[in-house]
């Protein structure tokens, strides 16, 4: 308990920033979504710092992070479906290209 | 300050820097493998970070899932994106961030002959186009879309920070942590959180189907889709400038095709 929570709150925030980023500004579908595990990381992350520091005794935030870990993982799985699909369609992985997907 | 509290501050400092690198690295290189590698080290540290606060099952949880699962499957996805050792944009240095000049540094560059070795996934290109007949939508493809961008993130990391300093005051408990902490979770998924958990099997399990019910070829076309294939496939084509001389019988008619 050496490391205050701030530090880790800190840090938890430049990853959400990062992710950001990521997801705004890169073309490909794959980067859009390594940006969102990135975000992901990030709120398990705060999550994990405020159990620790705040609310040792409730397990729960542990929990929470569990299913943030989970619907990341069946959220990888459907976009890199979907990006298959289109992929086959259109012989392209660049968002740009998915415009009228805008409905 | 003794020994333990040093080894926890270089440890943490370990883990956030190799968390914050990793991330930035994925965010700004241009080589999409390196990205995913980039994105393990991030998962690494946070990882790390897990085990700092005693989240010893979250850190072995997010090594196994992220970086067993999901990045197999990124890795896989990479193969499909046009370019994605990054060639294309190494020998362009203009076209980089600052930041993204560090993180690749030392990216094969492509031949401009078409035919060097082509051993290291690193270096794959994903077409045989020489830097000089490469106009201009190809370089947007891979450059990042939105300068603000860079804008919008360090004004979301100022902000998150700032919003730090106006926090209310946390009452910080430093209470004994439970050494079984696995089983505490264990029992409480299956005690308190047992809708969630019977939700994220469900939700599971619909992904799976609806994942490779998507991928599957050809099976989910319209119906005129399927008929116009079912009818191609009943006559064949001849073949044309067929280069084997034909056979003396008529195979077709008694082979395993002609039986059916």
């Amino acid at each position: 308990m050496t490391v205050p929570l701030t530090a880790y709150l800190v840090v938890g925030a430049l990853l959400f920033a990062i992710g950001v980023y990521t997801v705004v500004a890169q073309r490909g579908a794959v980067m859009v979504l390594m940006g969102i595990e990135v975000i992901l990381n990030a709120i398990g992350l705060n999550l994990i710092a405020f159990w620790r520091f705040v609310a040792p005794a409730d397990y729960s935030a542990q929990i929470f992070t569990i299913f943030i870990i989970t619907i990341g993982a069946v959220e990888m799985a459907v976009g890199l479906g979907i990006m298959m699909l289109l992929y086959r369609q259109r012989q392209s992985v660049q968002v740009d290209d998915y415009a009228e997907l805008r409905g | 300050m003794n020994a333990a509290n040093i080894a926890e501050i270089i440890a943490f400092a370990l883990s956030a820097f190799i968390a914050v690198a990793g991330a930035l690295g994925m965010a700004t290189t241009m080589s999409m493998f390196r990205s995913g590698i980039f994105l393990m080290a991030s998962f690494m540290g946070v990882a790390g970070l897990f085990v700092l606060l005693s989240a010893d099952l979250l850190g072995l949880l997010q090594i196994m899932m992220y970086i067993g699962g999901m990045l197999v499957m990124i890795l896989f996805m990479v193969l499909f994106m046009q370019d994605p050792g990054g060639a294309m944009m190494a020998d362009m240095p203009d076209m980089m961030t600052p930041v993204g000049k560090i993180f690749s540094l030392g990216l094969k560059q492509n031949d401009p002959t078409g035919t060097g070795p082509e051993e290291e996934g690193e270096g794959r290109d994903g077409d045989d186009d020489n830097m000089g007949d490469m106009d201009m939508s190809d370089m947007a493809m891979v450059t990042p879309a939105y300068r603000w961008a860079v804008w919008a993130a360090l004004l979301t990391a100022g902000g998150l920070v700032a919003l730090l300093l106006l926090r209310p005051a946390w009452p910080l408990a430093s209470g004994a942590l439970d050494p079984r902490s696995a089983e505490r979770i264990g029992s409480l998924l299956m005690d308190k959180y047992m809708v969630g958990f019977e939700g994220a099997g469900f939700l599971i399990l619909i992904g799976i189907v609806g994942a490779v019910f998507m991928a599957r070829t050809g099976r989910h076309g319209a119906k005129a889709d399927r008929d116009s294939r079912s009818a191609i496939e009943d006559t064949p084509p001849e073949i044309e400038a067929d280069p084997l001389t034909p056979l003396a019988g008529d195979i077709g008619q008694t082979g395993p095709g002609g039986a059916a």
